[in-house]
């Protein structure tokens, strides 16, 4: 296992209201190495907290996370790197710039660094594109850059919060691929949030889906299909029509909560 | 030439024309307007003995210098102002109590405190930049999208290293629409000092012209003080464009 979730919560009040919002409650879930594990929900469902929580970037109120041991190279390399839903790239650097950031804030020669980044740079097919600056960009390259940037860092786990959801579909649906590439080519561990069924099902190997607020966890789905996938094959179609059933009931309660009606009992 | 320079340029030439012609038919009196070309003239002959040359000098001196020390302290200021909470506390007060004051009120003070000689001017123009700049560095520093400051941290970037590689240049625009304002106050300040206490530079030269009626040198002090704006303002473009590449304004 490479990542052990041991009763991961996460509550807080509302300043104004005083009201206690339950994110998380009690989740725990082993990560094997390797894997591509998607967290499905409906929005509000905790899912981004979770990830956050993984990343180190937010606290749990309660839980404990176990994490391997890491390859000891000395260079504080981190276990987790994040690609953001809005790309989050620094406007003032270039693609190159961009993608050595953890390197460079680890104090990796430089040399070294820019060869590993410019590598990565091929890798997701950028070539060429290494000092244009983000804005000059598309959206789909912004978020290559931004998986360039967060394999540059060489974590164990990547995660991925939304990443293709600000995209238009064409591009959602080449990048997708294209992560399945990157996730066999590197072996890494993907941990991936969506709240897109199609992409769970295109991407995942484990679909751990999520119930509406307090997020729990309501099914673990193992996903064997074949690759490469197409949501027009049968098996594809039988597993995105069972987690429809799966996540129908989730996601009118997830309405409700928002309109302020009371949740089911 | 396309259609819009030849009309800006036209129009330039029509006013500066009539502007001549009437002063030379007498319409004009030469004591309230000069002609043009006699506040080229007396400009060309100020050039030659050295005077206005010296007294372009002398201002510019006082005016980089305060300048130079209200930018540097309003960014260090509004750097660590606008990314930690109890020194935006701290600073605050004083922000909202000395900024709203013209700071030329502030000048007896300065030359109560700091004497008739070039350090009260110098401070008064430093003051006057310094809360432009500092305002204008919280408020760049404020704007920057949080999530670029987790995206650092994500990366392992440090407390230092996301001060210098974050803050830093994400708050660049901001300071230097700060530096842009800030030379717009320099250069007013820069003359009202020079009005009292001095006997040099650009702004007494254009005063004591007016005191002896000399309007031809008055005109030729103000059309000075426009070139320096001018380029003040070019200066401070082309080091912006060097500093932020990415932000280039069209």
């Amino acid at each position: 296992m490479i990542l052990e979730l041991r009763g991961i919560a996460k509550h807080w009040a509302i300043a104004r209201t005083g009201e206690r919002v339950v994110a998380l409650e009690s989740l725990s879930l082993d990560v094997a190495a390797g894997e591509f594990l998607i967290f499905l929900g409906p929005s509000g469902c905790g899912k981004s907290t979770l990830l956050q929580i993984i990343a180190g970037l937010e606290r749990p109120s309660g839980g404990e996370m176990r994490a391997a041991a890491r390859g000891a190279d000395g260079r504080g390399r981190k276990l987790t790197s994040m690609v953001f839903q809005e790309y989050a790239l620094f406007p003032w650097r270039t693609v190159l710039e961009n993608v050595v950031f953890g390197p460079e804030v680890r104090k990796v020669p430089r040399a070294e660094r820019d060869a590993a980044a410019r590598r990565l740079i091929e890798m997701v097919h950028l070539g060429g594109f290494e000092h244009r600056y983000p804005h000059e960009l598309s959206g789909g390259m912004r978020q290559r850059v931004a998986l360039a940037r967060a394999l540059a860092n060489d974590p164990e786990i990547l995660l991925f919060d939304e990443p293709l959801a600000a995209l238009d579909a064409q591009t959602r649906r080449v990048l997708q691929d294209e992560l399945v590439r990157i996730w066999a080519e590197t072996g890494k561990t993907f941990i991936y949030v969506t709240h897109s069924l199609q992409e769970a099902v295109l991407l995942g190997t484990r679909i751990v889906v999520m119930t509406a607020r307090p997020g729990r966890i309501k099914q673990i789905v193992p996903v064997s299909l074949p690759r490469p996938r197409s949501l027009t094959h049968r098996g594809e179609a039988e597993m995105l029509e069972r987690l429809d059933g799966l996540l129908a009931d989730e996601i009118k309660q997830a309405m409700a909560t928002d309109l302020g009606a009371p949740a089911a009992p | 030439m396309s259609a819009a320079t030849a009309r800006k340029v036209g129009s330039a030439l029509f006013i500066l024309v009539v502007w001549q012609l009437l002063v030379q038919t007498g319409k004009l009196n030469e004591l309230f307007l000069p002609a043009p070309l006699s506040v080229l003239r007396a400009m060309w002959q100020m050039t030659l003995s050295g005077v206005l040359p010296w007294a372009v000098l002398v201002s510019l001196n006082r005016l980089m210098q305060g300048f130079v020390y209200g930018s540097i302290i309003g960014i260090v200021l509004g750097l660590i102002a606008g990314s930690i909470r109890w020194v935006e506390d701290i600073v605050d007060p004083w922000v909202a109590a000395v900024y709203p004051i013209p700071k030329s009120a502030l000048f007896p003070l300065f030359l109560l405190w700091f004497g008739l000689g070039d350090p009260s001017k110098i401070v008064t123009i430093a003051v006057g930049v310094l809360f432009l700049v500092l305002v204008n560095t919280v408020t760049g520093v404020k704007s920057i999208n949080p999530l670029l400051l987790k995206a650092a941290v994500d990366l392992g970037a440090s407390r230092l290293q996301v001060f210098m590689k974050v803050i830093l240049p994400g708050a660049l625009p901001n300071i230097f629409t700060g530096l842009r304002l800030g030379a717009g106050m320099a250069l007013i300040l820069v003359f009202i000092t020079e009005i009292e206490a001095t006997k040099a530079g650009l702004g007494f030269l254009l005063w004591e012209s007016f005191q002896l009626m000399e309007t031809r040198n008055v005109f030729v002090g103000v059309v000075t003080f426009g070139l320096l704006g001018v380029a003040f303002t070019w200066g401070l473009q082309w080091i912006e464009r060097v500093c932020c590449p990415w932000a280039q304004r069209s």
